[in-house]
């Protein structure tokens, strides 16, 4: 990290968790904390001073924070996030779906230089977009050419072959949902795989209902997915989530141009809007 | 459990040929909630809807399905025939056995296999209908017209003359418009003013109708029948309820700019009546110009009113106000044609003039007082070059389509050189000549009698030499260059779509077409009419077009919209969107992706635990939506569905067809 | 899964219409008596816009063979804007299922207008022979549904 040491990072964090609550404004700052494991932290909810002492900055901090922000969608005071750039498109990707109110929010951003995770390669934004307060000194973001090189590799692979393919993946789901709970993307209150509903979505964990699953909620927030790769850090059966919504992705920019979610730009997602000129093989 | 009826129809033999209709109506008896079926051979004849009749009573059926032809040839038929008895209306569905199915299949087997599953997939969907009802919306009988030109007066009188209130707001501070500019009307060369200035007048005196003239409309909330319009009133400096109309203060204000009804070739004061017959005859004050409202200065208006109307410290006024109808024609303004066209010099050569500046300046009331001069010298010009399609006809100057009355202008304005100035001469370079209305093809053959010239071939470049300019062109006819020295040069520019009318359109919910025309709900059928219900076009903002067209479209918009306030209220589809607010997030994503403008925003007092919160959520407005179900695709909570057509129903009938 | 090819297999194939012109445009291929195969269904919708992506995955699950979409042309439609939303999301929606080894072939949008009963016949029948050549489709089929694998295993019903 350019200018601040990573022990000077969590200094900062610390100070400025401190001075959003002294401000009496906020009741929690998201973070995270160490855990008895060396190479694993936790997110981590400082309410006091003293807890803000625990909150921890290194190459562990893997979590994202953003989507806690939804954990209480109608806050008496407003919450702290410590954000990164992946975590602040978190926050604008909400903020567009109009889940979260920015006057609720206060975010303390974190320039950040890549974590333990894989998908921390491609990151594209490692300076936050959105915050009221930054930490480090903004680094110049690197574009990654290589953007969809696994989607594209996994499109040369025959039609049996990818059904197949994902036809194992999908044997494996169990149909817990963690995907969609870590996704801040999936933010409706109350998601339809949820509802009671004949016909829509069975709630069985067989290949089938995932399938409808998988594809549903790929479908769902591939216009709106910001690629922080929650859902396949999440998944207990190491499902590659990210390769049905990175092709939506793919396909949107082949089509529609250059598209990125999250960013603080207010565009509507491709699939709530349209343009004359677009695109048409319908004819 | 559902008790299903199911009617097969013959259709004479248009279905049982192709059809085994027995054999579609004993499969059917044993479908899922079906408690009678049973064939016939007319199910639409009066015999037929009292067999139905009765059956429902004598089977207690609560829901029934129709085998016949197209549900859009008597999806109607049956719906009224069911409000005769206890079964809602919307508890029908019927399977099109006839036009896709009897009538496009030979092998009886096949098609007999798919009717049944078409009947299957009915009754899949009426077992999940439920009941709907049309619901009222009262009517306020009043409407908006939307400009003040021929068009929108035309529509305000009509409207006016059945007996309903009219608004018309007009943004200029006179009413009028483009055709009291003009001197002559084409083919009959009837003054234009004389035809238009009494119907000014009458529309200033009648008792309906309400004149906003320097006003816009601000915001647009509601639906037919129901339309909340907030009206901006620009401050114009002046008390129209106290003025007279005297004129003492245009006559004594000293600050003098060009004048826009005179297209910029004479001058007016800063305190103004736009020009001697406006309708109001009162004058308003131009802000910009007036030294007491720019520096503080002159004041004289305010020292020379005999009756203190002027108030230095007015402001813009709001009012808000309930229509049951509006009607927009909003015009045109000619193509900036000196941005276009620097070729053309780009409005350096003060000779090269606009056909409306030609107007003027052949007018009486004009600033030549219907001289025809050059505007450099004021020496009366012998050679005179019409270009035509300027602006128009031309995709790389950005406009494609044909401005349709220039053809007819020029040749009149070729007919008036002529006519007034002895031994002229006018050459008209044209693509084409059109001339579709009647008497137009006369009036141009008379032009060319006359000794008009006309060259076919566009002008590729005008530049001044000594006195004259220069207009090189080709004739396309001998394919030879050409090269006319003219002492002036009238520009056929083409009308383009009024500034600004995106904003009128955003603020109604309207839609337009690529070049800022806005769009008709459908070019043939449908030609005054808006996408939006309750909101009807009609004059050139709906696309260039002359004064006849303009005038019978104006009286088409106004009997549709008669046709709306004849009534006191109106039914609503109830086939329409629907929002379960527990679910909804509030994403609003179905706001933005709704054509009607239907859906909102709205705050429900809700619960978070113990405490009481306050939640957005989506609501539909029953008077708008159309019942598209655009929304229902994109609610990813799957929380708003359409009413007819439920994700439900549709669900059920995928799973009939795949059985 | 195998597949026993049946001559005499047909496959199921779902038409979505839009109300105002697909759905015309098939009344009126009726009306000039043009001949099509029986294997296609129509469903009614007020719009193609109307048409849930959902609802494929689950016309697939349950054993069709082939879905279409069809609707107004753009600029056309009879709600203004609706089929400029269906053209986005279906262009999507077909790359996704071609992704994930379902054949384009049996996902298809078109635009056919109310006068286009010819296209009509045309379509659904371009249509049926490319899914026929295609046999029965097993992807994403629900063994829960006995009747959709039986269609599959025993040929038409």
């Amino acid at each position: 990290m350019a200018g601040l040491t990573e022990a000077q990072v969590q200094d900062r964090i610390r100070e400025e968790a401190k001075k959003a609550l002294a401000t009496g404004e906020v009741s929690a700052v998201v973070g995270w904390t160490s855990t008895r494991f060396e190479d694993k932290t936790k997110p981590y909810f400082a309410e006091t001073e003293a807890e803000c002492d625990l909150l921890v900055w290194n190459k562990y901090c893997i979590n994202g924070t953003g989507k806690f922000a939804l954990d209480d969608r109608y806050p008496e005071k407003k919450i702290a996030i410590i954000a990164r750039g992946c975590d602040s498109r978190a926050l604008n990707r909400m903020l567009r779906d109009k889940q979260l109110k920015r006057e609720n929010l206060y975010i303390i951003g974190v320039v950040c230089d890549g974590k333990e995770n894989a998908v921390c390669e491609g990151c594209q934004h490692k300076n936050p977009l959105t915050y009221d307060v930054l930490i480090g000194e903004p680094v110049e973001e690197q574009i990654d050419a290589d953007r969809f090189k696994e989607i594209e590799a996994f499109e040369k692979l025959s039609p049996d072959e990818r059904y197949e393919y994902w036809a194992k993946q999908y044997d494996k789901c169990i149909h817990c949902y963690a995907c969609r709970n870590a996704c801040p993307a999936c933010n409706c209150v109350e998601c339809y795989a949820d509802q009671y509903r004949t016909g829509w979505q069975g709630k069985a964990a067989d290949r089938e209902q995932n399938q409808v699953y998988g594809l549903t909620r790929a479908y769902h927030v591939g216009d709106r997915c910001i690629e922080c790769g929650e859902c396949e850090r999440v998944c207990p059966m190491n499902l590659p989530i990210m390769r049905q919504t990175k092709k939506m992705l793919k396909d949107i920019n082949d089509l529609f141009g250059d598209y990125e979610c999250g960013l603080p730009d207010d565009a509507m997602p491709i699939l709530g809007s349209y343009k004359l000129e677009d695109p048409d093989e319908f004819m | 459990m559902a008790r299903i009826g199911v009617f097969i129809c013959h259709c004479g033999t248009n279905i049982a040929a192709t059809v085994d209709v027995e054999k579609v109506a004993e499969a059917a008896k044993s479908m899922p909630g079906v408690a009678f079926a049973r064939d016939y051979k007319y199910m639409c004849s009066e015999p037929g809807q009292a067999m139905i009749k009765e059956a429902i009573e004598e089977h207690n059926l609560d829901r029934i399905v129709i085998g016949s032809c197209s549900p859009r040839m008597h999806e109607t038929t049956f719906r009224k025939m069911l409000k005769g008895t206890k079964i809602n209306p919307y508890l029908l569905e019927i399977a099109n056995l006839r036009e896709q199915c009897a009538w496009v299949h030979t092998d009886k087997e096949k098609a007999t296999e798919k009717a049944i599953n078409l009947v299957q997939m009915a009754v899949a969907k009426v077992a999940n209908n439920k009941p709907l009802t049309t619901s009222t919306i009262p009517i306020t009988k009043r409407a908006l017209v939307i400009g003040g030109g021929i068009a929108g007066i035309q529509a305000a009188l009509d409207i006016a003359d059945a007996g309903y209130d009219v608004t018309i707001v007009e943004k200029e501070p006179t009413i009028g418009g483009h055709m009291v500019m003009l001197d002559k009307t084409f083919p009959t060369m009837d003054c234009s003013a004389c035809i238009s200035t009494p119907k000014m007048v009458d529309a200033g005196a009648h008792p309906n109708i309400t004149l906003k003239t320097s006003c816009e409309v601000e915001k647009v909330d509601g639906y037919i029948g129901n339309f909340e319009v907030t009206i901006k009133e620009k401050a114009k400096y002046v008390n129209h309820d106290l003025c007279t109309g005297c004129g003492l203060c245009q006559t004594k204000c000293p600050t003098k700019v060009t004048s826009e009804f005179n297209q910029g070739m004479s001058k007016r004061s800063a305190i103004y009546i736009p020009f001697a017959q406006a309708v109001p005859s009162k004058p308003v004050i131009d802000a910009q110009a007036c030294l007491k409202l720019t520096k503080d200065k002159c004041g004289i208006c305010e020292k020379v009113c005999p009756i203190g109307a002027i108030n230095y410290q007015d402001e813009v006024k709001y009012t808000t106000e309930q229509y049951g109808a509006i009607v927009v024609a909003t015009g045109y303004e000619l193509v900036d044609w000196k941005k276009m066209y620097p070729e053309y010099g780009g409005g350096k050569y003060e000779d090269v003039i606009t056909g409306l500046q030609f107007e003027r300046l052949v007018n009486a009331s004009g600033p030549t007082e219907g001289h025809i001069v050059r505007p450099s010298d004021g020496k009366e010009p012998k050679d005179v070059v019409i270009v035509k399609c300027v602006g128009s006809r031309d995709p790389k100057k950005g406009k494609s389509y044909c401005s349709r009355a220039c053809c007819m202008y020029s040749a009149k304005h070729a007919h008036q050189i002529l006519d007034k100035i002895p031994n002229s001469r006018v050459y008209i370079f044209y693509m084409d000549v059109r001339t579709p209305g009647k008497g137009y093809e006369e009036f141009y053959d008379n032009t060319r009698k006359d000794g008009a010239q006309y060259i076919r071939g566009r002008v590729s470049k005008i530049y001044k030499e000594g006195s004259k300019l220069i207009v090189k062109g080709e004739d396309s006819l001998i394919g030879r260059p050409v090269t006319v020295e003219a002492d002036m040069v009238v520009l056929a520019t083409a009308m383009e779509a009024a500034p600004r009318v995106e904003e009128v359109v955003s603020k109604l919910g309207i839609s337009m077409d690529k070049d800022k025309w806005i769009q008709e709900a459908h070019p043939k059928l449908r030609p005054v009419e808006t996408q939006s219900a309750g909101i009807f076009l009609c004059g050139t903002c709906q696309g260039p077009k002359d004064i006849p067209d303009t005038v019978s479209q104006a009286g088409a918009a106004a009997s549709k919209v008669i046709g709306i306030l004849n009534h006191d209220e109106m039914e609503t589809s109830p086939m329409i969107s629907h929002v379960d607010q527990t679910k909804c997030a509030g994403c609003g994503y179905c706001v933005e992706v709704c054509p009607y403008k239907a859906i909102s925003l709205v705050e429900v007092p809700g619960r978070d635990g113990n405490r009481k919160v306050t939640k957005t959520v989506a609501q539909v407005n029953e008077g708008l939506c159309q019942g598209c179900g655009c929304c229902t695709a994109t609610c990813r909570t799957g929380c708003i569905d359409l009413r007819g057509f439920t994700n439900d129903q549709i669900l059920k009938e995928v799973d009939a067809l795949c059985l | 899964m195998s597949i026993k090819k049946d001559d005499n297999w047909e496959p199921k194939i779902l038409a979505f219409c839009c109300n105002w012109c697909t759905y015309t445009g098939a009344d009126l291929a009726g009306l000039n008596r043009m001949k099509y195969p029986e294997n296609v269904r129509t469903i009614r919708v007020p719009c193609s816009s109307r048409v849930n992506p959902q609802f494929i995955l689950r016309a697939f699950q349950k054993g069709a063979d082939g879905v279409l979409v069809c609707g107004c042309h753009p600029g056309d439609c009879h709600y203004a804007t609706g089929n400029y939303f269906t053209r986005r999301r279906f262009m999507l929606m077909q790359r996704l299922l071609e992704y994930n080894g379902i054949d384009p072939k049996r996902f298809q949008a078109k635009w056919i207008s109310g006068s286009e009963a010819a296209k009509f016949r045309d379509t659904v029948t371009e249509v049926s022979a490319q899914i026929k050549a295609l046999g029965p489709n097993t992807k994403f089929v629900s063994p829960h549904y006995d009747n959709a694998v039986q269609a599959k295993e025993g040929g038409a019903e």
